[in-house]
């Protein structure tokens, strides 16, 4: 086998030692078929030379009864034997598929930041069919092993010469079979990768559907998606001309045996060296070997596949993970959750480009950051300036490259992974729902949570009256199938999940982004009371959230540009004006500490005041 | 690509769906009509050719060897060998014509089926989810694609097989046929308990197959969120349980295939016992020669493996007809937002007007009431409110992705219902706020906007929206790809590729819903500027959450319960007293809490 599979095959094989008694009772079911399987022809060769031929009609019935034994102990066989290869084959399958499944959970984010839904799945989905189509040929293939063997026996010992003729197109059927198989295989493979790129094209249309009309990019889609079916139609069809080259081939060859039988024994049988019963006999046999030598081509060339196929299987379960537990895990501390960065410097590096490539841009040079326990933070930065990278660095979604993250005091790699996860709550940038009850997904970190905890989280997050107001309340179904909820709804509902976690550290990324302004003051009231007793990190581009902070933080070119109150950094940081877009900051500040602060201002009141206030509301409002 | 949803629904067909779902295959098929005479006379001359073997054996030891007549023998091989390599030939043709006319029919079926997608409107995509409206495209498609490569053609030729198998054994000799009857109950019943049984496991197979990939995506999307909450454990043992489900439901169907198969094969030789048995005995009397029985202990695979054949087939069968059922009634779906015939192409700019408009979705309650609203050309125009007012509804409107239940739009004084939709999408583009990216490079995501745009048109969008420096840093520079939804850029980066989309389809109307959300109100600023001077005179509504945004504004409307209760300038509403003077009271007071 070429070196690059051995790490399949060694899969393979590991997995068939654990599996080795019950293939063994698979060959043992299959090499009792084959003795019944191999005898019926003989009997009918008895059948007709000692009874027919000669007349004689209690060994006729004598005969056929036998025939009918070995049918009954073949066909009852035959079930069985493909009862035992499918059970085998099929558990390793569901077995592969488990470990699979457990290690990707395991593996960290910035392997799953690299690697494609759609490749991961296909390694759980038709590689390891590929390996279970080659398990299941295992044990059937042994006991076709043992026919072919005895068949050829049997035949050479009644007459060598006409055996030789019979048989002789055989092997070829066996070689031909291989290359069918092999040379079928790659344009198997073109095809399922055509029909996965179609496929990639229609799901992305019909996700982006708003995309796709919004800019009218139907005409574009089209051509793409006929592009894909005409490639699609081209590799089927490159299939289909392989398939129509050799099958037809596959069947002629026996039947070229058949033919030498019937001349060549025909013959025989005149001059009186054969019994007209083994001529019936000789052709039934040739018929019975059709199907196991091919199957014996067809699992050289599945084996090599099911390596291949095996191989890809390992490549992901040999990816070691990266976030890890040590060896010895320091207990995090009880603590009110101090949050400290010492120099973080932090790239992302996909693990899985190619090993020469350069290294990404740094995100983070020197960062550095201490949150009080209990302490409220908003962190402020221009788009791209890694504000959400700061945030998941403390739950040690990634390991920094240099400096340390510390959690009361304890290096997060210092930490058993899951305490970590445990003592930190991250509501992401991006909601991701699970396509399960609304409760389910709210009570996600603790699926045994009392009704009444769920409720408080989902009040706490400003989402309890729009869930009761849908029928089935919190027992409704969102995602794919159920409901789908808006975007503001969406993120109100991660944000309880958050809550109901209760973390020591809880981390808002943008997390209101998509919350009207009329529910500004009620999100607001509401994170004020979650954000008591714990360390709290927003990231916003919006006042009212930042205005929740105790200190905001500026994040520019990788590391804290500066800090303070929002009042403070406005009057000091020309940068932070920037990306407030604050042109007017000292009106701003003047406005913090003026009038407006505590009531509706003058605006209704003083009417030939209200284009002042207004002026001087709209630059407050540019700050936001 | 994976959501493998719907799989439970109606995956049966009544005989009178069934009539009509052939009748219009065979419509469709209407272009193949001559490859398709042909592939019937080339099946009928290759299962032919499967009884002439046995038949020639019988022939041999007829007139060849019992009377010991060597010429008749050899003549008999000859023709043996002639048959065979005429079957062959036959074979191959119709391998390939078959392949031929199934593959051009799957790729006219895709083609068809995905252009109607596009004509759908949004109406249709609200109604069906996601996930069923893919899984027409994939799994649907896919079942009549196997069906094609590797059934179709052996459940028409075994289906024939039996059919030419019983007559010419009965010619040759009725009494062994009618002997041959004799297990017929049997496999009968045996075929149709079979047949009952297999269908049920194999749609539970394919029920838990898609339950177990639906679960698997989620599993490895959900990833981030499941390592966040610390829940590795518990989703793994879920998985875990789907997968054992799917393990059992295989086996079952093993279970089904293994004492299906035995009654078969025991039948078969049942069977040739029976003929041996009896056919011995009749030789004796000389009712039937010594060379019928070798035909008939030589045909019976033809009779009892077709049988099998067509009992294992038939649910591909089924469920490939079950699919073009579903896939013609999606074909049949009617375009609700679609063009008019004779409708014109808009004008190149134009004021909108908002005519009395009012609109409810599919389901129930209006969402829109009487609005009118007037935007002139050139006009920057902001629409507020609370969450589910009907904003992004009215945009949608504006948009023609919707038509008013009530009322009218027009661009340019023409109705959009009058217009060709190529012109509209054309002159009016809507960025929602889901910064959606495909999977291709950023130049290939920014040029959906418009098709066939130069590297040099997609680099200055770019480079408007300010972006193209910052893009130029990766590794692969404008090239680099994106990834899956975007995961190698940011949040803000996402909704910028967005915004330089709309940048290049530069068109007469851009509305933004919240296309700005995400984004830093510096940024935010700079790409409105860049917009601005790039769509310079063009009109522009945007929808936003932050009242900063709002503030830029020429004028600002205030939605609220799907009526258009305030419009006016900024400076004006503030001062009004009204819904916008609360909305920014309170906006302000979060800001002066800072
Ligand atoms: N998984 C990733 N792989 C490679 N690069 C990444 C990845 N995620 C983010 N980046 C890059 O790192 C930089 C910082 O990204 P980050 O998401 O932290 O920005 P941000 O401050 O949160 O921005 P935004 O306000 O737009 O959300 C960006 O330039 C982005 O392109
Ligand atoms: N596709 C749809 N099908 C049925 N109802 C819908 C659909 N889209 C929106 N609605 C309903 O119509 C109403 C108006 O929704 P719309 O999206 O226009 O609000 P919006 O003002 O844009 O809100 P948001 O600020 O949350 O974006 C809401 O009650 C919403 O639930
Ligand atoms: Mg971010
Ligand atoms: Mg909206």
């Amino acid at each position: 086998m070429p070196p690059p599979s051995s790490e399949g095959w060694q899969l393979i094989f590991a997995q068939l030692r654990a599996q080795r008694w019950g293939l063994a009772i698979g060959v043992a079911v299959g090499l009792v078929w084959t003795v019944g399987k191999v005898s019926a022809p003989k009997l009918v060769e008895r059948a007709i030379d000692r009874g027919i031929e000669v007349g004689d009609g209690a060994a006729i019935t004598r005969w056929a009864l036998l025939i009918a034994v070995a049918g009954l102990i073949s066909a009852t066989f035959t079930g069985l034997r493909r009862y035992f290869a499918f059970r085998e084959a099929r558990w390793s399958e569901a077995e592969l598929r488990d470990r699979l499944f457990a290690h990707l959970q395991r593996l960290h984010f910035s392997f799953h930041d690299e690697a494609q839904t759609g490749q991961l799945m296909s390694r759980a989905n038709t590689d390891l069919q590929q390996v279970q189509n080659f398990i299941v040929l295992i044990p059937l293939t042994i006991s076709n092993g043992v026919t072919v063997l005895a068949v050829t026996v049997i035949l050479v010992r009644t007459n060598a010469l006409l055996a030789l003729l019979a048989l002789g197109t055989l092997p070829l059927v066996n070689v031909l079979a291989k290359r069918f198989s092999s040379r079928l295989h790659p344009t198997m493979v073109a095809v399922q990768q055509e029909s996965a790129e179609l496929a990639g094209v229609v799901e992305e249309t019909v996700s982006g559907v708003r995309v796709v009309k919004g800019f009218g990019a139907e005409p574009v889609q089209r051509e793409r998606l006929r592009k894909e079916a005409d490639d699609l139609y081209e590799v089927s069809m490159q299939s289909t001309v392989i398939r129509s080259r050799y099958w037809p081939a596959l069947e002629l060859l026996p039947n070229l045996g058949l033919v030498a039988v019937l001349g060549y024994g025909g013959h025989l049988v005149l001059d009186g060296r054969l019994g007209l019963g083994a001529l019936v006999a000789f052709n039934a046999y040739v018929v019975l070997l059709i199907w196991p030598l091919r199957m014996l081509g067809m699992i050289v060339a599945q084996s090599q596949r099911a390596a291949a196929s095996a191989q890809r299987v390992h490549e992901v379960l040999s990816t070691e993970p990266i976030v890890v537990d040590p060896a010895r895990p320091v207990p995090l501390p009880p603590g009110g959750g101090e949050v400290r960065f010492e120099a973080v410097t932090f790239a992302y590096s996909g693990v899985l480009a190619n090993a020469g490539g350069r290294v990404e841009r740094t995100v983070l040079d020197g960062f550095d950051l201490i949150i009080a326990p209990g302490e409220s933070v908003a962190l402020v930065g221009a788009t791209g300036s890694g504000k959400s990278t700061v945030a998941k660095l403390v739950p040690r979604f990634y390991d920094v490259d240099a400096g340390a993250v510390r959690i009361d005091g304890v290096d997060v790699r210092h930490a058993a992974v899951r305490e970590v996860r445990k003592a930190v709550g991250l509501v992401f940038e991006e909601t991701f729902l699970f396509s399960d009850t609304i409760a389910a997904n709210i009570a996600f970190a603790d699926p045994d949570a009392e009704p009444a905890a769920i409720e408080r989280a989902a009040r706490l997050a400003g989402a309890h009256e729009f869930i009761c107001a849908l029928p089935e309340g919190y027992g409704a179904e969102i995602g794919e199938r159920g409901y789908s909820l808006s975007g503001g709804q969406r993120q109100r509902i991660a944000i309880a999940r958050a809550i109901l976690a209760d973390p020591r550290v809880l981390i808002l990324d943008d997390a209101t982004s998509a919350v009207d302004p009329t529910k500004e003051h009620e999100i607001r009231d509401a994170l004020a009371e979650v954000m008591i007793g714990r360390t709290t990190i927003v990231i916003a581009h919006r006042p009212a959230t930042i205005a929740l902070a105790d200190r905001v933080v500026l994040v520019d070119g990788g590391a804290v540009a500066a800090t303070g109150t929002h009042a403070e950094l406005l009057a000091t940081s020309e940068r932070y004006r920037e990306v407030l877009a604050a042109a007017a900051a000292r009106d701003a500040e003047r406005l913090g500490a003026g009038p407006c602060s505590d009531g509706d201002g003058g605006a209704a009141t003083d009417p030939t005041g209200a284009g002042a206030v207004g002026g001087e509301r709209f630059q407050a409002g540019l700050a936001d | 690509m994976f959501s493998m949803a719907s799989v439970s629904e109606e995956d049966q067909l009544d005989a009178e769906s069934a009539k009509r779902v052939l009748r219009r295959a065979g419509r469709m098929l209407r272009p193949y009509r001559r490859q398709l005479r042909w592939s019937i006379l080339l099946i009928l001359l290759y299962t032919a050719s499967q009884l002439a073997g046995p038949y020639l054996v019988k022939y041999g030891i007829d007139r060849g060897i019992k009377p010991g007549d060597r010429g008749a023998l050899d003549l008999a091989v000859g023709l043996y060998l002639v048959v065979a390599l005429l079957a062959f030939f036959v074979n191959r043709l119709q391998v390939v014509l078959v392949g031929r006319i199934g593959e051009g029919f799957l790729r006219d079926l895709r083609v068809r089926v995905f252009d109607h997608l596009q004509r759908l409107s949004m109406p249709f995509y609200d109604r069906e989810k996601a996930g069923v409206i893919i899984s027409r495209m994939t799994s649907d498609v896919d079942s009549l694609q196997e069906l094609v490569q590797l059934g179709l053609l052996q459940f028409v030729s075994s289906a024939l097989l039996i059919v030419i198998s019983v007559v010419v054994l009965a010619v040759v000799s009725w009494q062994l046929m009618l002997i041959c009857l004799i297990p017929l109950p049997l496999v009968v019943v045996a075929s149709v308990k079979f047949q009952r049984d297999s269908n049920r496991a194999y749609l539970s197979v394919r029920d838990r197959i898609g339950s177990m990939l639906s679960t698997l995506q989620e599993g490895i999307s959900g990833v981030r969120v499941i390592q966040a909450f610390a829940r590795e454990d518990v989703e793994v043992g879920r998985f875990g349980r789907r997968n054992r489900t799917l393990y059992d439901a295989h086996m079952r169907s093993v279970k089904i295939q293994a004492w299906y198969l035995p009654v078969i094969e025991m039948a078969g030789l049942g069977t040739t016992a029976l003929v041996v048995g009896v056919g011995g005995w009749m030789t004796t009397r000389e009712i039937v020669t010594v060379g019928t029985i070798a035909f008939f202990v030589l045909s019976l695979s033809n009779l009892f493996e077709p049988v099998q054949m067509l009992s294992q087939l038939f649910n591909q069968v089924q469920s490939a007809g079950a699919a073009l059922h579903k896939l013609f009634g999606l074909l049949d779906t009617p375009v609700e937002v679609g063009e008019r015939p004779g409708a014109v192409d808009l004008p190149p700019s134009g004021p909108v007007r908002v005519e009395g408009v009012s609109f409810a979705y599919a389901d129930g309650e209006p969402v829109l009431r009487d609005v009118d609203l007037a935007i002139a050309e050139g006009e920057r125009l902001a629409l507020v409110g609370p969450t589910g007012a009907g904003k992004s509804t009215l945009a949608k409107l504006i948009a023609r992705l919707y038509d008013p239940t009530e009322g009218r739009i027009t661009f340019g004084g023409l109705d959009l219902r009058d217009a060709t939709l190529s012109s509209l999408r054309e002159r009016i583009t809507v960025v929602p706020q889901e910064g959606f990216l495909f999977n291709g490079t950023i130049r290939d995501n920014v040029r959906v906007a418009k098709r066939g745009a130069t590297d040099v048109e997609v680099d200055a969008a770019l480079e408007a929206i300010g972006v193209r420096e910052r893009f130029s840093l990766l590794r692969d520079g404008l090239d680099t790809e994106v990834r899956e939804r975007g995961s190698r850029l940011s949040a803000g980066e996402k909704q910028l590729v967005s915004l330089a989309r709309a940048a290049l389809a530069d068109p007469a109307l851009l509305v933004l819903d919240e296309a700005t959300s995400s984004l830093d109100p510096g940024t935010e600023v700079l790409v409105e500027q860049a917009l601005e001077r790039l769509m310079h005179g063009r009109t522009v509504v945007v929808i936003a959450h932050r009242l900063s945004t709002s503030a830029r504004a020429d004028r600002v409307g205030v939605v609220d319960e799907g009526r258009l209760v305030e419009i006016g300038t900024h400076d004006d509403l503030v001062a009004a007293g009204g819904r916008y003077t609360a909305l920014f009271d309170t906006w302000v007071r979060g800001l002066a809490r800072a």
